[in-house]
């Protein structure tokens, strides 16, 4: 069975005062000793190649009057009148002005809880107090977006449970699933509920990582739960803080696609388009066509990559690892 | 980044803004720019041959718009006397409502021993999402070996005319001339249907114009019409509204938001026509200004919205209605709303559901209204339901073995064919009543009843009114009754794909006036809101249908 790892032939010490040269292995040679390790890698690099490299490429029908009905190279190249057309539709600003607005939330009001929650979990000394919590905070990560709207819709509804209430106590029937003006908040409340019991198991995990003996330290010299925090958890996980911020930040056009389209009817458009319901209307179930919805989509792949690329020069700026070791 | 790759970086982007608007202005779209297709004056279609009907109706009404119905249930007699020998094995594209029946079922089996041995297995496909998706399956030539489309479909598509004639079967040269030697019943469709089933190879040249499609029945007559209970509506005292002021009335007498009661589930798609807003994909002539105009430019059309706005402001409307996936139906079987927009099917549905006892009461629709003292207007959509299409990978002899089928599929309603189509096997999927009349088992009901199956694989040689001879009767007479009210399309003789743009602003024309209709944006928006749709589609769909529209009325 051929080793997992290989190592180059140990040199010889025929004079140990004599200069060695480390001679520089052949790509031949290379292949000889690594080629193990290439096969492992082979499987993966196939699914990236057939999975994500070869439909990347068909991005460059973003530039193409494109039609599956003709040969590949006869559709004319129409350079960026598609992305002119995108940038004309009144409707694509909004969608991605809402996009910025839902990914700030999210950075702004869910990040933080994550981390919070995770802080609250740590400074819990009960297993089982800890561990029920931890169940019921990230459980609803695991459910759809169909059922988290639709508790939402039975609970907070016009029709649903908290309205009936208020109904028979005189009030006036609930309008927040159905309130463009407080869509933001209950956008929210649904991450919250969601997502933030999920994020907040990563940062467990960073927490978990940070030596005890620091806080054993920390604490003889005099510092109380607070100081403990503030001067050991925190920059414990830091490195993990700044790259699940620097991740976010790449991927923050893509807020997500069934939560805004499962609440468009009931909420309205302007307040619920983002980039992904625009193409889904516009293109995937509307009429503009294959290449419009690519030029949109490779908009919003290029800005992503510019954004990640900033943010981790940033990181590195401050000193932080960022998603690579600055060589 | 180091300052020289900055620097390159910032470049490459100038390079790149100048650049844009010259490429954009050197290019030519032609996706979605809309097109045209004549549906009348081929000479190379089927003959039509009349196919003598086995039972004369006991209505007789003037077809399409007012079908003729049948009160009784004739003797069926079988229309294809020595069925063709079939042995191949194809899978079918079909929309479906509901749960879909298994391929398994005894129902296919009878249909595969019925028409001669060919297997169809059916791709049954969730209906609310099919016309969407089947854009993707075609592209990807991933629907079997035919796939049936209804007509309405035909909007969520770009460019279909380049979809038919490159992913479907030419049908010309094997269905050209008299083909009612083999085929009897396709050879007795109307003519109209296979008019209808033309496309373009080349959209602008009439002589490249082939056939396609298996057309489904040629119907007509009003679409749908807002059905009521009218139990419940005698119970509270209120009359049968005429106008839409005595409409408002009674929704008013009859909605109670706080007892959970309210007069209507949903008005969207129904309203337009009780104010007049019955142009071609929104557009007619409008003969003071002589030019096209589109329904959102009349003033009925704000009329219609502040309407709409007026039964979300004053509850008669259900509070969930913004959120579209109320089911009217089920609110109005359980006494929550009083008015549903309704297919007229559901007038069969409703009445078969008091009989088994799932539901009480019964409804009706309502005749047409219109507002201020009007006429009202009903728009009737007279053309076939939808085509099937096969696959262009099929060998000819495979194509003729599914034409066989679809002969034996075009039986009507008076035949051993249409019977088993229809209802099924006796004693497995239905039985005969005292009056002869055949009434489904509750397997029948799962598995036959269903909406689609391959009832629509074929146009039936005439489309009657067959059922409850109560319903029966009384859809005759509603028929009867609005024939008056039809008004012609303006683009008759033509089958038109609206520009892309055209569309777009359309769906956007729609979510506003959802915005406004729910009280998410004011009425005062409405000017803004029409001059947004007319720049950005508009216009440009005026143009285009006026072009259209003087070229039919130039001939």
């Amino acid at each position: 069975m051929a080793t997992m790892q290989s190592e180059a032939p140990p040199l010889t010490a025929r004079n140990p005062d004599a200069r060695t040269v480390k001679r520089k292995r052949s790509f031949a040679q290379r292949l000889r000793f690594d080629w193990p390790l290439l096969v492992l890698a082979l499987p993966v690099v196939a699914q990236l190649a057939v999975f994500f490299y070869w439909p990347s490429a068909w991005n460059v029908i973003a530039f193409m009057d494109y039609s599956p009905h003709r040969p590949f190279w006869d559709n004319p190249i129409v350079g960026f009148a598609w992305f002119e057309r995108l940038f004309a539709d009144p409707y694509f600003v909004p969608a991605l002005l809402n996009t910025l607005k839902f990914a700030a939330a999210h950075l702004l009001f869910l990040f933080p809880l994550s981390v919070a929650l995770a802080l609250v979990m740590h400074s819990v000394v009960s297993t089982k107090v800890r561990s029920t919590f931890q169940s019921i905070v990230y459980l609803p990560y695991f459910f759809s977006w169909v059922l988290v709207v639709t508790v939402f819709v039975q609970v907070l509804g016009a029709d649903g449970l908290v309205s009936n209430w208020i109904m028979g106590l005189g009030g006036d029937r609930l309008s927040f699933t159905s309130n463009p003006d407080t869509f933001l908040l209950l956008a929210w409340m649904q991450w919250a509920w969601k997502d933030a019991g999920w994020g907040m198991i990563i940062f467990l995990a960073a927490l978990a990582s940070i030596n005890p003996s620091l806080y054993e330290a920390a604490a003889v010299d005099g510092a109380n739960r607070w100081r403990r925090m503030w001067h050991v958890t925190l920059p414990g996980i830091r490195p993990v803080i700044i790259l699940l911020l620097i991740l976010q930040i790449g991927g923050i056009l893509s807020v997500g696609f069934e939560q805004y389209q499962l609440q468009r009817n009931a909420i309205g458009y302007q307040a619920t388009e983002v980039l992904d319901t625009y193409v889904y209307y516009r293109s995937v179930i509307g009429t503009e066509g294959a290449s419009f919805g690519t030029a949109a989509g490779l908009f919003k792949g290029a800005i992503g990559l510019i954004l990640i690329l900033a943010a981790n020069k940033v990181a590195h700026r401050l000193g932080e690892q960022g998603i690579y070791q600055k060589s | 980044m180091r300052r020289r790759s900055l620097f390159k970086a910032a470049g490459l982007g100038a390079i790149g803004a100048a650049g844009l608007p010259f490429a954009a202005a050197c290019s030519d779209l032609k996706t979605g720019e809309g097109s045209t297709q004549t549906t009348e004056g081929f000479d190379f279609l089927p003959e039509y041959k009349e196919w003598p009907l086995p039972a004369e109706p006991d209505l007789v009404g003037d077809p399409p718009n007012h079908p003729s119905a049948f009160t009784s249930y004739p003797d069926p007699v079988e229309a294809i006397s020595e069925v063709p020998s079939g042995s191949g094995t194809y899978e079918f594209t079909v929309p479906f409502w509901g749960e879909a029946p298994s391929n398994d079922d005894s129902y296919f089996a009878a249909l595969r021993d019925g028409w001669g041995g060919t297997t169809i297995n059916l791709r049954q496909a969730d209906g609310n999402t099919y016309a969407d998706t089947s854009v993707q399956w075609l592209n990807a030539n991933e629907y079997g070996d035919g796939i049936l489309l209804f007509s309405w479909m035909l909007g969520s598509h770009t460019n279909f005319q380049e979809t038919v004639v490159n992913s479907f079967y030419d049908l010309t040269d094997i269905l050209k001339g008299d083909i009612s030697g083999r085929w009897p019943l396709l050879a007795g469709l109307p003519t109209q249907s296979w008019a209808q089933s033309v496309w373009s190879k080349d959209p602008a040249d009439p002589e490249s114009a082939r056939l396609f499609g298996i057309p489904s029945t040629f119907s007509g007559g009003p679409g749908n019409a807002m059905f009521v209970r009218d139990d419940l509506m005698d119970d509270a005292g209120i009359a049968m509204p005429t106008t839409i002021e005595e409409l408002l009335e009674a929704a008013r007498t009859w909605s109670d938001d706080a007892n959970g009661k309210w007069a209507f589930g949903s008005i969207d798609w129904i309203l337009p026509q009780m104010f007049g807003l019955i142009g071609d994909d929104g557009w007619s002539w409008d003969e003071k200004q002589g030019k096209l105009v589109n329904d959102c430019e009349k003033p009925e059309f704000t009329e219609m919205l502040e309407f709409r706005r007026l039964c979300w402001d004053e509850k008669l409307i259900h509070p969930d209605a913004p959120t579209g996936t109320l089911d009217g139906g089920a609110m109005q079987i359980a006494g929550t709303i009083l008015f549903s927009q309704e297919n007229p099917v559901r007038w069969y549905e409703y009445t078969a559901l008091v009989k088994d006892g799932a539901a009480t009461g019964s409804i009706k629709p309502l005749p047409p209204l219109a507002a201020k003292g009007r006429t009202p207007v009903l728009k009737a959509s007279t053309s076939v339901d939808g085509w099937t299409f096969l696959n262009k990978d099929l060998s000819k002899e495979q194509v003729e073995e599914l034409l066989d089928v679809a002969n034996w599929c075009s039986a009507p309603f008076g035949t051993k064919e249409y019977e088993l189509m229809e209802y099924g096997v006796e004693g497995d999927h239905f039985e005969y009543d005292a009056t002869g009349t055949p009434i489904y088992t509750e397997h029948g009901t799962k598995i036959v009843q269903a909406p689609v199956n391959l009832k629509q694989y074929s146009g039936k040689v005439q489309k009657f009114l067959t059922g409850d001879p109560e319903v029966v009767q009384a859809q005759f007479d509603y028929n009867a009754s609005v024939q008056q009210y039809i008004v012609p399309s303006a683009f008759e003789g033509v089958r038109i794909e609206a520009p892309a743009a055209a569309k777009s602003a359309a769906q956007t024309l729609s979510d506003q006036q959802n915005d406004i209709a729910y009280g998410r944006a004011e009425l005062s928006t409405i000017p803004d809101i029409v001059a947004t749709f007319m720049e950005n589609g508009g216009e440009e769909a005026r143009e285009f249908y006026t072009d259209v529209y003087k070229s039919l009325n130039e001939k």
